[in-house]
């Protein structure tokens, strides 16, 4: 029994650039998302419909969001979090269907995330401050504290994809413990819990703290 | 000095991971109780003013995913422990 990424196939020949499940599945994500944002805006009308209302809905939220934290910048960074947003909500709600492996469910997905994520916050913080103006920021309020500031920023990133990995492949571990112990009708409300709820929950806060880095690497 | 064959020391060494794991997750405790303070001050919040409930929700939930952090890092430890080094 093993719970982590199943190897599918080698991308070339032998036991090099391994493929793995959780992979092609964020691969088949990526599509919908751009299928469905081509849908959505294919003919864009003023009173919305359909999957434009939805698309509205969404971008409305996270525009919201971003602009709650650092006024006056959501039109710019909404692209980046609706993108993390969008990508992260439909990789949890994808392991509601039956023999679907979330993509979010193995560390490199949501550690490359994060990385992302504290490379973004802390280029935002060099163009606010300069390069100079922001490294000086990690020395106060005195300099010996240095160190601390450096390791506590360098744990954030840690934090932010253990935290989206661990939601999941708990969820996914309890749920295949149910199926082997008892397959027909209970492990229906834990994938309506497990996929449903705590998938968009997760998709959110991922958002919101993304967005709360890049706000305090601005200050 | 007692020598052990192999087959015994991989099983010392499975109990021991397995054993560990569920030492682990004694640290579900602290999330526990820190996310149930969090929901309980937001229920006194939404009781007192109901018009700011959307607000009170997010920034519960915001704090509760910060808390449950130690609970992530315990269980990762445990799922680490179970599945590389007990098997």
């Amino acid at each position: 029994m093993d719970p982590g990424p199943q190897v599918v196939t080698y991308l070339f020949g032998n036991e090099s650039l391994p493929i793995t499940d959780t992979l092609i599945w964020a691969w088949v994500v990526c599509i919908v998302i751009i299928i469905g944002a081509r849908l959505a805006t294919k003919d864009m009308k003023i009173v919305p419909a359909g999957l434009q209302n939805v698309a509205e809905m969404t971008v409305e939220l996270i525009y919201d969001q971003i602009e709650a934290m650092m006024p006056g910048e959501g039109k710019r960074m909404l692209p980046f979090i609706a993108t993390i947003f969008i990508f992260i909500g439909l990789s949890n709600l994808v392991g509601f269907i039956p023999g679907v492996v979330n993509p979010t469910a193995d560390i490199n997905t949501t550690l490359g995330l994060g990385l992302v994520v504290f490379l973004v916050s802390h280029y935002e913080g060099m163009k606010k401050h300069g390069v100079f103006g922001y490294i000086k920021g990690f020395g106060e309020p005195v300099i010996i504290l240095l160190p601390l500031n450096v390791v506590g920023e360098l744990a954030k990133p840690i934090s932010h994809s253990f935290r989206l990995f661990g939601n999941m492949v708990g969820g996914g571990i309890i749920i295949m413990l149910i199926y082997s112990a008892a397959p027909w009708v209970l492990p229906v409300p834990l994938h309506a819990w497990f996929d449903l709820f705590v998938g968009a929950v997760q998709a959110l806060i991922f958002g919101m703290i993304a967005i709360a880095y890049i706000a305090v690497c601005r200050d | 000095m007692v020598e052990f064959s192999p087959e015994v020391i991989d099983t010392i060494i499975s109990a021991a991971a397995l054993l560990g794991a569920g030492f682990a997750m004694i640290a579900g405790i602290g999330p526990g109780i820190g996310q149930g303070y969090a929901a309980g001050k937001a229920v006194e919040g939404v009781a007192r003013q109901p018009e700011a409930r959307g607000n009170i929700i997010t920034t519960m939930l915001l704090g509760q995913a910060v808390a449950e952090s130690t609970g992530i890092y315990s269980l990762v430890i445990a799922i680490v422990l179970i599945f590389t080094i007990a098997t």
